[in-house]
């Protein structure tokens, strides 16, 4: 047989309707190390707390139910083996699911998440152009099929959208999740509205994410929503031109490396907010200025500029070719 | 008070096809479901979809591959129907979406799955289930239906034999409400948790086939239960049949490749009660790993197929077994998979009852009759989904408007009230879980007079203490132990009839095997059972195989 340990489990306990504020409930389990915490968690409603609530189906990370915080972490419960847990903390501390208000103990309400997955425009749209074969599937190739990466494999169980800091900081950024679903449309060769989608998530839209990449950490089906939220920012650029403030950093930014190999404060400020943003930032610019004078000066032109700018060359041709 | 012409429950494959049938004919339509329709079980289908596309291949073939699958039990008329049906249901989720595997010349991929003449069943790597569901999902968008989610179902209401609607539970309010339809989809999906050791999900509780017997639809051969062959060791998760289709081979105790003793033409091939029955057999007299299972092996085709068209099967195995099934065998066993029997329905999802309609595996219309092959299912759920909305769109059409009366939601809310009021009495899932091992002991792959009867004994002693039942979570928000409470008391129902059905039919069939009777009897048996509802347990009738072309003969894979 195998051996069981002690496992201490720290649960997040809140009835809105009842409890003035949340609480954690200890339990102590003998269990395999390789159990998962969501044969924990059941243990614990069958054997000894069955008010405990959470959203559980499947059991085998597909139907995406059971995501919540386990130490700290987003991720699936059924996908998690207490073992490698214990090792890491000692204990095991389960919450629910971050970005989301709490309904009851693990579970979250995700509208939110379901109202951002909206606006991507979430459906085909038959491209006029292409209508589809009648009778006939599409044709696609195998390297098309490759492009759609692992954005199929999402199963919408939002540890992306609990884990994402910039989906906290800025509630119109529509999270990881809708945007690796945006992309799965844009690369789909049977889709025409490429244009319309990318419209749809504005506000808000790519430029808030911060290359964390948490999200591709948490996911639990390796879909790397970061990923791909860096080929919509290049996609964007390609279709639409710098027109935000994100996409004119981004460009600015390469722009001064391409430049100098350093970063020009001053120039990057007004390339991506103009001078009349510039004027409006001007206090804060001060202030800054005050402790950091150097941050005016214009850089130096760094040693072995010539290389930086080959390499940009090179990435150029190798993208061009692409 | 709510109130839509067609209400389905259920949101998985079928039922989200029947509700855009519905919406397509121009009615007002609401989905139902207790998850959110993307966590629905269809997603979790692995390996296919089956069409006969293939130059080589014909319609006539896969009809004859599904009766001769089926045992001689499935009506031929519909499995004609359901084949010819084939080609354009996967052209459409093609349409809709779907993002299939694909072969170098840009075609629809397809594998050789078991039971089947041809390499039929086309792909989308081992998650085709979550492919076509989310097709259909993000179809489904453009049509303006309603969606309650995270809602029970709890009762059927009829007046006259006729459907006027359903009593629901929202669990997020925890209010019951009546919802008025002219017509009701029931496309509730599995009910695996009968059992104890099942591939399904802990949701698949048969919610929609207990309600529609108790109000008086009849349950079709219900005994003719599947195990899927390769599950995981400890957890039943599923392992793909698709996982033999591109290759892989299963090996007994002492290394032995078991199959070709079993089925030796196609043997890892064989139809799943085949494997199964062999798999059990190995393990029965002496042959297995010791705590009885055999192993899958994969290595020999090398990491890169695994890692590619094995993709869920390598995360499961690592993540469920941490087993590396590209340098390691898989533990596995049977387990159960699928349920043959379900509501009886003709070709377009009609029951006995007026206005009640039924598709996909909570249905039974009969396709699959003693056995299922891979890859009808999914095809299943769409064909028979459609049908079933076109039908339910048309009843509703022809038909005055319902009302759910308040009485009938203050009757349900009373069950309710009294087991919440209980402080003593059996907890729902300790008492769910001695129903699942009566099952596992008594009615498993191979059954016999004796185990039967003492299943049959034991469920009724179950049956008195189930008035018993006794809710001890009193919060009206997500309320889980008054869901587990319910659906405990479906499974308990549906295992009744599973056990009755199967000590009747004295022959073995398909995924019915007696030992004591191993022979098919067609003389006696080349028939369906019916299971109609009785406060002292299920009446049994009987009712004719509608045959076409094919005359029975004895299966030989």
């Amino acid at each position: 047989m195998v051996e069981s340990v002690s496992v201490p489990l720290s649960v997040y306990r809140f009835d809105p309707g009842r409890d003035a504020s949340p609480r954690y409930v200890d339990y102590r389990l003998d269990l395999p190390r390789h159990t998962p915490v969501l044969t924990a968690l059941l243990k614990i409603r069958s054997e000894i707390d069955s008010s405990l609530s959470l959203r559980y189906s499947c059991r085998s990370a597909i139907c995406g139910s059971c995501a919540m915080l386990i130490n700290s972490k987003s991720r699936l419960a059924c996908q998690t083996q207490v073992g490698p847990e214990l090792d890491l903390h000692g204990r095991i501390v389960i919450d629910p699911m971050r970005n989301q208000p709490v309904l009851r103990d693990l579970v979250v309400d995700q509208r939110p998440f379901w109202q951002d997955y909206e606006r991507i425009l979430p459906h085909l749209v038959t491209d006029p152009r292409h209508p589809m074969p009648e009778g006939k599937p599409n044709p696609m190739t195998p390297e098309q099929v490759e492009r759609f990466h692992e954005t199929p494999r999402c199963i919408a169980c939002g540890a992306c959208y609990s884990a994402c800091p910039a989906k906290e900081a800025d509630p119109t950024f529509p999270g990881p999740m809708a945007l690796a679903k945006l992309y799965r449309f844009v690369v789909d060769p049977r889709d025409g509205a490429t244009r319309e989608r990318l419209l749809r998530i504005q506000p808000g839209g790519l430029w808030t994410c911060l290359r964390c990449h948490l999200c591709t950490t948490s996911c639990p089906k390796d879909v790397q929503p970061s990923e791909r939220i860096r080929d919509l920012k290049e996609l964007a650029i390609r279709e639409q031109g710098a027109t935000e403030a994100g996409s004119r950093h981004a460009v600015g930014f390469k722009e001064n490396l391409h430049d100098r190999g350093l970063l020009n404060e001053m120039r990057l400020v007004r390339q991506t907010d103009g001078v009349l943003g510039m004027l409006r930032q001007a206090p804060q610019g001060i202030r800054i200025a005050a402790k950091k004078p150097e941050l005016l000066h214009k850089p130096r032109r760094i040693e072995g500029q010539e290389e930086v700018r080959r390499l940009y060359e090179l990435l150029e041709d190798e993208e061009g070719g692409a | 008070m709510r109130r839509h012409d067609v209400l389905v429950v259920g949101a998985g494959l079928a039922g989200q096809r029947a509700a855009l049938a519905a919406a397509q004919a121009g009615r007002d339509v609401a989905l139902l479901t207790k998850l959110h329709p993307l966590r629905s079980h269809s997603g979790a289908a692995q390996g296919g979809i089956n069409a006969a596309v293939g130059a080589e291949d014909s319609v006539d073939t896969h009809i004859y591959d599904t009766v001769k699958g089926s045992d001689y039990l499935g009506d031929q008329d519909a499995i004609e129907f359901f084949c010819s049906e084939a080609g354009k249901t996967v052209v459409e989720m093609e349409h809709f979406g779907t993002i299939f595997s694909r072969a170098p010349d840009g075609s629809l991929a397809r594998r050789p799955f078991g039971g089947a003449g041809f390499p039929r069943t086309i792909y989308a790597a081992d998650r085709t289930g979550l492919a076509l569901l989310q097709a259909i999902y993000e179809h489904l968008g453009t049509e303006k239906i309603t969606t309650y989610e995270e809602w029970d179902l709890v009762d059927l209401v009829l007046v006259d034999g006729r459907v006027q609607g359903i009593v629901a539970h929202d669990r997020r309010t925890g209010e019951f409400e009546g919802i008025a339809a002219k017509s009701v989809v029931l496309a509730t999906g599995p009910a695996g948790r009968v059992y104890s050791r099942t591939t399904n999900s802990h949701s698949s509780t048969g919610d929609g086939l207990a309600i529609a017997y108790r109000a008086g639809a009849w349950l079709k051969d219900m005994e003719f239960v599947q195990f899927h062959p390769t599950a995981l060791l400890e957890t039943g998760i599923l392992i793909t049949e698709g996982a033999r289709g591109e290759g892989g081979i299963l090996k007994n105790g002492t290394g032995e490749r078991f199959m070709s003793r079993y089925a030796p033409h196609v043997q890892d091939l064989a139809s799943r009660d085949v494997v199964s029955r062999a798999i059990v057999t190995e393990i029965l007299e002496g042959r297995g790993f010791p705590g009885g299972f055999v192993h899958l092996e994969l290595m020999h085709l090398g990491k890169e197929k695994i890692e590619s068209r094995l993709q869920e099967i390598c995360d499961f195995s690592r993540n469920f077994a941490g087993i590396d099934p590209v340098t390691e065998p898989i533990p596995v066993s049977p387990a159960q998979h699928y349920m043959m029997g379900g509501i009886g329905t003709s070709i377009h999802g009609e029951t006995n009852l007026a206005g009640l309609f039924a598709a996909g595996e909570a249905a039974c219309v009969s396709i699959h009759g003693a056995n299922r092959l891979g890859g009808n299912s999914l095809l299943e759920t769409l064909v028979f989904g459609k049908e079933a909305g076109i039908a339910a769109a048309q009843f509703a059409a022809d038909s005055p408007s319902t009302r759910v009366s308040d009485i009938e939601v203050q009757r349900t809310l009373g069950t309710v009230r009294t087991m919440m009021a209980r402080t003593d009495g059996v907890e729902p899932l300790a008492f769910r879980a001695e129903i699942q091992a009566v099952m596992e002991r008594r009615a498993g792959i191979y059954r016999n007079d004796a185990d039967l009867r003492a299943g049959c004994e034991e469920i009724s002693t179950l049956r008195e203490r189930a008035a018993t039942m006794r809710i001890t979570d009193s919060s009206r928000v997500f309320n889980l132990n008054l869901t587990d409470a319910l659906e405990t008391l479906h499974i308990l129902d549906l295992a009744e009839v599973i056990l009755v059905g199967a000590l009747a039919r004295t022959e073995s069939r398909g995924a019915h095997s007696r030992t004591d009777f191993p022979k098919r009897d067609d003389a006696n048996w080349m028939r369906h059972t019916i299971a109609s509802y009785r406060p002292e347990g299920p009446q049994l009738s009987y009712a004719p195989v509608a045959y076409t072309r094919w005359e029975p003969k004895e299966r030989v894979y």
